[in-house]
């Protein structure tokens, strides 16, 4: 073994990061800042913020299709396209192709992927929200899947140090269903907005506020030290942010992590196994492979986090076997890949508004408002389990209003040219129970092409979905209803799996108990305690809320407690 | 509603009875189209694009009025911007009906009409796939349920001829640069977000 005792030497840090994404990015930040030598591991291209973002200034006739998505790129990216159009010429480049890295269907599964720096971080919606108390508790008191091994309290200074960090622009409420945060000055609310939220308070007493947003309204001396200023309301942050206005791995951890001199990066380098010593009882490192030229290479650390995504992070844990971990790393209990939880979407309501025809928007808010989960909570009970939050908006309809409306000719051109009447829409995220049959595992035979084995998804929304689905249908309608809207328009659209959330997570529950989840409450594999999986896979259960923040709490705290054990030299 | 109770609508709208020669072309209407047959690609002939271009061009026609002047769908470009996205864009469904439009357009002669008679043809046309998207549309809304999933999935004809050519005729004249300055108050970087109240006659902005 002499030959490999350099290149041990050279491929050895403190820490590896897999994954580049929201809680990579975020983990080699608080890694690289606590003093520790940090390779983060990134299997797709590299994007240099922001001069990589090459659509981002272009105007709207200099984008081909003007917002379609090409029938080539749908057939690549076949899975993103149940999405929408995310495909298109703006923003297609920057997501998987799904050809090329494709995976199993047992049951249908929307995977939307973006393999490159910074991960999915670039192209979210930046919807930020609290757990709230009962999020944590609900599993115990129901007897739903198993308890969480924290509670808010555990949590809540780390929303707020990531908040801080992140920069979220949000409204305080004083609400128990979303607890406030650290928030940077609130968007507006469009005139019937405003009009909706005194309704709903009078006719339901239902709170409703502007959307919590990681988009700088008003930056802070930390996030122009790291080269963010103020957003400019294009609402173009699909294509990346020039101004890096939203919160991203690129615009934001990453260059705060790599101030610290402290950080190393490989791109195009796929984690196929985690490296594990029967021995030491300790995983050593991982093995990569890389994308382009399948070389093979070994790299080695003292503690690992993996920060692939949910879904991906899960694989490599069932692709990393060994003697004593026959099915998967830290695969004791068998959960690995299981309890796949979402949040379901594409049902709600539309409808048009009366008046406010005086009232009107400059700029784009980039940002919608927020209607908190009513349902199972107080006094109200449903047949159904837990609840769900609604995300929309109003806004005055433009030129497209002439594509369904009668006419044509000289003064129906000029006719829109002036703003329509208002419409209004929302759609609710709804919480999805854990259930360990909603799983993903390998495929025993099938291999992408680079010899790893493939994803294959089997998993559904079961009875307490679908029952909520009809509610979050049903109760847009009434909400529009009662606010005077008119032309209401209820939508559940059917071909809506688990994935196309985005949220997907469940899959190394953190639990109390080593015999029923993967991780313990610093997120630490259960059985091999130098590895932290701190992202959408440590979620015990799924609220209804947007994750993205609560993975970035989760990650902070775990990368705080890593570094303090491994200063106690307990790991 | 069926043909006859269609040309009646259209009549009563055009305030009057058809013209003759329309009268004629219209019994052209339904004469039995040769269909494409499958994976071909999509192209048009000369004939073709002239038709494309004259109904995209009365759509959104050159206007010169002294409270309105702005170019029509030709100046900017569209006939070329609808073709290349019906070939781009579209599947199969969607282009033959497409193509099927246009093959009507030349049986009934369209480029041989005068002003007056296009417009009744597409009068017509417009009304005819009202009553076509109604029927879509309330397919789709029984969808509510997550329950008949099958059925949404027999809805494979394309959207009407129509409805392609109106939606691609607006889409490319008012995101092109032409289309949208003389449209539009075009902001590329609005820098702020605000509640304002509308001007008279105030245009919509564009970003
Ligand atoms: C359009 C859209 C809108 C969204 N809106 C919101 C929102 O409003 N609010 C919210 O909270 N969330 C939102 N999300 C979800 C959010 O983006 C994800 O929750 C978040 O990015 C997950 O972080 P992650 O680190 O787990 O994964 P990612 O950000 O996806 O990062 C994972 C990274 O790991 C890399 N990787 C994967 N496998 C390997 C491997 N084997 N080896 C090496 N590297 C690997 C990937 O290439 C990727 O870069 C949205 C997502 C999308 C796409
Ligand atoms: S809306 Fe703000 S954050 Fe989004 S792209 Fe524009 S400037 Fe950037």
């Amino acid at each position: 073994m002499y030959l490999n005792i350099k290149a041990t030497k050279n491929n050895t840090f403190d820490a590896i990061v897999v994954g580049s994404g929201m809680t990579g990015g975020f983990a080699a930040k608080e890694l690289t800042e606590k003093g520790l030598n940090v390779l983060m591991i990134e299997r797709g291209r590299e994007i240099k913020h922001p001069q990589d973002y090459d659509t981002a200034m272009k105007q709207p006739w200099e984008v081909e299709h003007r917002g379609k998505v090409t029938a080539h790129s749908a057939e690549e990216l076949w899975a993103n396209k149940r999405f929408g159009n995310l495909a298109n010429d703006e923003s297609g480049s920057f997501f998987t192709n799904d050809k090329d890295n494709p995976y199993i269907e047992k049951r249908p599964f929307d995977w939307i992927r973006a393999y490159h720096t910074g991960g999915k971080s670039m192209h979210w919606g930046r919807q930020s929200y609290r757990f709230n108390k009962e999020d944590f508790e609900a599993n115990a008191k129901e007897g739903i899947g198993i308890d969480w091994p924290i509670r808010y309290d555990d949590l809540a200074p780390w929303y707020t140090y990531v908040e801080k960090f992140v920069g979220v622009s949000g409204q305080k409420e004083g609400l128990d269903v979303l607890p406030d945060g650290h928030f940077l000055p609130a968007m507006p609310l469009f005139a019937p907005e405003v009009h909706f939220k005194k309704m709903m308070l009078e006719k339901f007493n239902r709170p409703v506020t502007v959307g919590r947003v990681a988009n700088l309204s008003q930056p802070q001396e930390w996030h122009t030290k790291l080269g963010r200023a103020s957003c400019q309301y294009r609402n173009k942050c699909v294509r990346g942010c020039p101004y890096g206005a939203y919160y991203s791995s690129l615009s934001g951890a990453i260059p705060a992590a790599n101030l610290t001199k402290r950080l190393s990066m490989l791109h195009d380098t796929i984690v196929a196994e985690i490296l594990y010593d029967e021995q030491k009882q300790r995983a050593t490192g991982v093995r990569v492979i890389n994308q382009k030229t399948n070389q093979v290479e070994e790299y080695f650390a003292k503690i690992i986090f993996l920060n692939a995504g949910a879904m991906n992070t899960a694989a490599l844990m069932l692709n990393s076997k060994s003697n004593r971990f026959q099915n998967g790393l830290g695969n004791d209990s068998d959960q690995v890949g299981r309890n796949i939880m979402d949040h379901h979407l594409g049902v709600g309501a539309t409808a048009t508004v009366e008046g406010f025809l005086d009232d009107y928007v400059y700029g784009q808010r980039p940002n919608a408002l927020y209607i908190p989960r009513f349902r199972n909570w107080g006094n109200d009970k449903q047949s159904y389990l837990r609840g769900f939050g609604y995300q929309g908006g109003a806004s005055r309809e433009g030129w497209s209003r002439g594509v369904n409306a009668d006419g044509f000719g000289g003064d129906f051109k000029q006719s829109l040219t002036k703003p329509g009447q208002w419409t209004i829409g929302f759609g609710g995220f709804g919480e999805v129970l854990p259930n360990p049959e909603n799983r993903m595992y390998l495929d025993p035979t099938r291999k992408d092409k680079w010899g790893v084995p493939m994803i294959v998804f089997d998993a559904a929304f079961g009875e307490n979905e679908i029952m909520m689905r009809k509610d979050i249908m049903n109760s847009a309608m009434e909400m529009m209803d009662a606010a005077g809207f008119k032309n209401i328009t209820g939508y559940n659209r059917p071909e809506v799996h688990l994935g196309l959330g985005i949220h997907e997570m469940g899959t190394a529950r953190m639990g109390r108990d080593a015999k029923t989840s993967v991780l313990n409450a610093f997120n630490q594999v259960h059985a091999v305690k130098n590895v932290f999986v701190t992202d959408g896979a440590a979620m015990t259960s799924s609220s209804c809320v947007n994750p993205s923040i609560t993975y970035m709490a989760l990650t902070a705290r775990a990368a705080d407690y890593a570094v303090k054990a491994l200063k106690k030299r307990e790991l | 509603m069926n043909r006859r109770d269609v040309i009646k609508n259209v009549a009563m709208m055009l305030g009057g009875a058809f013209s003759a020669p329309t009268l004629m072309a219209m019994n052209h209407w339904e004469k039995p189209i040769q269909s494409h047959p499958n994976g071909v690609a999509f192209s048009l002939t000369q004939i073709q694009r002239n038709i494309v271009a004259e109904i995209a061009e009365l759509i959104l026609p050159k206007t010169t009025a002294p409270n309105d002047v702005s170019p029509g769908a030709k100046d900017v470009g569209v006939p070329a911007f609808i073709e290349m996205m019906m070939k781009d864009c579209y599947l199969q469904p969607e282009q033959l009906s497409f193509m099927e439009g246009l093959v009507k357009m030349e049986q009934v002669n369209f480029l041989e009409l005068n002003d007056n008679e296009r417009k009744g043809i597409l009068k017509y046309l417009e009304q005819e796939t009202k009553a076509e998207m109604k029927a879509r549309q309330m397919k789709q809304t029984k969808m509510g349920d997550n329950d008949d999933h099958e059925d949404i999935k027999k809805v494979a004809k394309g959207l009407p001829f129509w409805r392609l050519i109106k939606e691609l005729t607006l889409l490319g004249y008012f995101t092109s640069e032409e289309g949208i300055k003389a449209s539009f108050e075009y902001v590329q970087i609005p820098g702020k977000v605000e509640n304002i109240k509308l001007k008279p006659n105030q245009k919509s902005y564009a970003y």
